[in-house]
């Protein structure tokens, strides 16, 4: 599940950064047009990354359920983020897949 | 245009109106998610052992003895076996003149009914009745509508719904952070506020909406569920019972046929009577539909008499709703999940209100002193109380008779407290500052209360022992007292500022 909420915060990271105002704030400049059109498109495989998780470990019903909660989550958890330790919201992805990566070997 | 207008209209004031008993409902419904453990907390008496022995020494024929021996006569008789998250025993009666249900709580290795207390089953009434049946419930299937208006007008009136989408900035002026707080909270929590809202309203639906049942049951709304259920029934012949067959042999027999589930409530329908009827419901967890497949036999010969059906058609969609309001078919990830997302609903409640007062504080307005010290008052009101519960449940003596209720006029009597404070203060500012610090030392106060009445449950104690479930709450009164105690201290002592611009506001108007 923690995979699953990982995939979930790097799909809300891409599609946050893929809007002008939040790629100012975490990179410098404006992003160019293909470059947002890139991270909105790499949202989607993400998402889809993250409900195939879901439902491969908790079966169709419970595992959208579990993929919607885990979205409005990670998107609470990104801006919370940004709001407050605005730094810290790429790093918190790459901690994210390492911890989940750490489980699934431990 | 004009559809905007209207709807901001009815946001502001269909969103104003209920949203202090929205915030009751959701703080407590949010605390409900972990009722159980609550309970367990709420139960120092509860041996410790308890939980490594899960196995009870008590059998299903004992319990039933013991309440046959105090309600010889009853109704009807219901069990509840420990189970992990509940290591104790519920035996309760419903008493021959079918009045009040009467429940204890009962030691899993004695036998001996523990000490009485209201238990995390309190946050739960009071999400959904507010402590004051019927009355309460139709209160709250009100608030539950106008909280579908408010969310679709919100909806419909929000022209930035996916610019701001990831927008918070707490660095702004009032309005704007608490604006952005409010659209943040709605926005990314909405499917679960249009689901938790909408689902809600199904669970009672045959109470708001009795058409159906008056007109095909004659308002008989138990013969309703009964079919929709497939629920066995059978008349008393007012005849006494022949010898009770075991309990125990039957459950038995019961879990057979399950393939090994284990057993929910089990009930005992008019048990002095020759038409005894024993019911055992399974308990399955693991999909939202929570179907009991309900085995019915004959107190006294053990017959099978019926076997329930699989939920079809509208009642299945209907077990579904409510199964997915009340959050008990993914584990602990699940009740975890709607923690957070009831937190959030709170936080975009409270969003709203700060909303309205600071754009009133701005350019003045009227009911602005009446709102601040409901906010006050209900806001900083029932957490404050939610932890003098928990100090009662302490601190009353043991022995106290009618202890339940007691611990009910605690929470109760310190939330008219706090309200009555801020009321009497309601023209001075700092009163929020107070309140969280205030909140702050409850929640730092009871882990060590805890320790120094019942060390057996403190985290000295269940931390070493792996026991996560007790010392959860602990450490989770923990982080709610240093995070209030934190918010407590950024808080300014005193903000003159807004009452100054209040007052250009109005001489500018003059």
């Amino acid at each position: 599940m923690l995979t699953a909420f990982a995939f979930a915060y790097l799909a809300v990271l891409a599609l946050c950064l893929a809007m002008n105002r939040h790629h100012k704030a975490l990179f410098t400049g404006e992003p160019s047009p293909l470059r947002r059109q890139l991270l909105r498109l790499v949202a989607l495989p993400l998402m889809a990354l993250s409900l195939a998780l879901c439902i491969r470990d908790a079966d169709v019903e419970l595992g959208i359920l579990f993929w919607l909660a885990l979205l409005m989550l990670a998107t609470l958890a990104l801006v919370l983020t940004l709001a407050w330790r605005q730094r810290w919201a790429m790093p918190l992805a790459g901690l994210l897949l390492v911890s989940s990566a750490l489980t699934h070997l431990g | 245009m004009n559809l905007r207008r209207a709807m901001a209209g009815l946001h502001t004031w269909g969103g104003l109106l209920p949203s202090w008993l929205l915030f009751v409902i959701f703080f407590a419904g949010s605390l409900a998610c972990f009722d159980k453990e609550l309970e367990r907390w709420m139960r120092p008496d509860l041996p410790v052992a308890a939980e490594a022995t899960a196995a009870s020494s008590l059998s299903l024929d004992q319990v039933r003895d013991w309440l046959l021996s105090k309600a010889p006569d009853a109704h009807a008789l219901y069990i509840h076996g420990p189970a992990p998250r509940q290591p104790f025993w519920w035996a309760g009666y419903v008493p021959a003149d079918e009045g009040e249900f009467q429940s204890f709580a009962l030691d899993p290795v004695s036998g001996a009914p523990l000490q009485e207390t209201v238990g995390g089953a309190f946050f739960f009434s009071l999400h959904y009745d507010l402590n004051a049946g019927t009355p309460g419930l139709y209160i709250v299937g009100m608030a539950a509508m106008f909280m579908l208006v408010a969310l679709v007008s919100g909806i419909i009136i929000h022209r930035r719904i996916f610019k701001d989408f990831f927008t918070l900035r707490p660095g702004a002026n009032g309005q704007r952070a608490w604006l952005d707080a409010h659209n943040l909270f709605g926005v990314t929590g909405l499917p679960f506020h249009l689901m938790i809202a909408y689902t809600g309203l199904a669970i009672f639906v045959s109470l708001y909406m009795p058409a159906g049942v008056q007109t095909a049951y004659r308002g008989d709304a138990m013969a309703f569920y009964g079919d929709a259920m497939s629920l066995f029934h059978r008349e008393e012949t007012h005849r006494p019972a022949a010898p009770a067959a075991s309990l125990d042999a039957l459950l038995a027999d019961a879990q057979t046929r399950w393939g090994g589930a284990q057993p929910g409530w089990i009930s005992v329908e008019h048990p002095a009577d020759e038409a005894a009827v024993v019911e055992f419901r399974r308990e399955g967890r693991t999909r939202v539909s929570d179907y009991q497949w309900t085995l019915a036999y004959d107190a006294a010969s053990g017959e099978l008499l019926h076997e329930q059906t699989p939920y079809a058609g509208g009642y299945y969609v209907y077990t579904w709703l409510s199964g997915l309001h009340m959050a008990q078919f993914g584990g602990h990830f699940v009740r975890f999940c709607y923690l957070l997302l009831g937190l959030a609903g709170c936080a975009m409640l409270v969003g709203g209100l700060r909303v309205w007062v600071s754009k009133r504080e701005a350019r003045g307005g009227r009911g602005l002193v009446l709102v601040r010290a409901l906010n006050g008052a209900v806001v900083g009101g029932l957490p404050l109380a939610s932890l003098a519960l928990l100090y009662g449940n302490r601190l009353l003596p043991a022995q106290l008779v009618h202890r339940g209720r007691a611990e009910t006029l605690v929470f109760f009597g310190a939330w008219a407290l706090v309200a009555a404070w801020v009321v009497w203060r309601r023209h001075r500012l700092g009163n929020d500052r107070r309140m969280l610090a205030l909140g702050s030392l409850l929640a730092l106060g009871l882990p060590l209360l805890n320790l120094l009445l019942t060390p057996g449950n403190s985290l000295l104690a269940s931390l070493p022992r792996g026991d996560w479930a007790l010392a959860a709450i602990d450490l989770a009164l923990l982080v709610v007292g240093l995070a209030c105690g934190l918010l407590a201290r950024r808080r300014p002592a005193a903000v003159p500022a807004p009452r100054r611009a209040r007052r250009d506001a109005l001489g500018e108007g003059a």
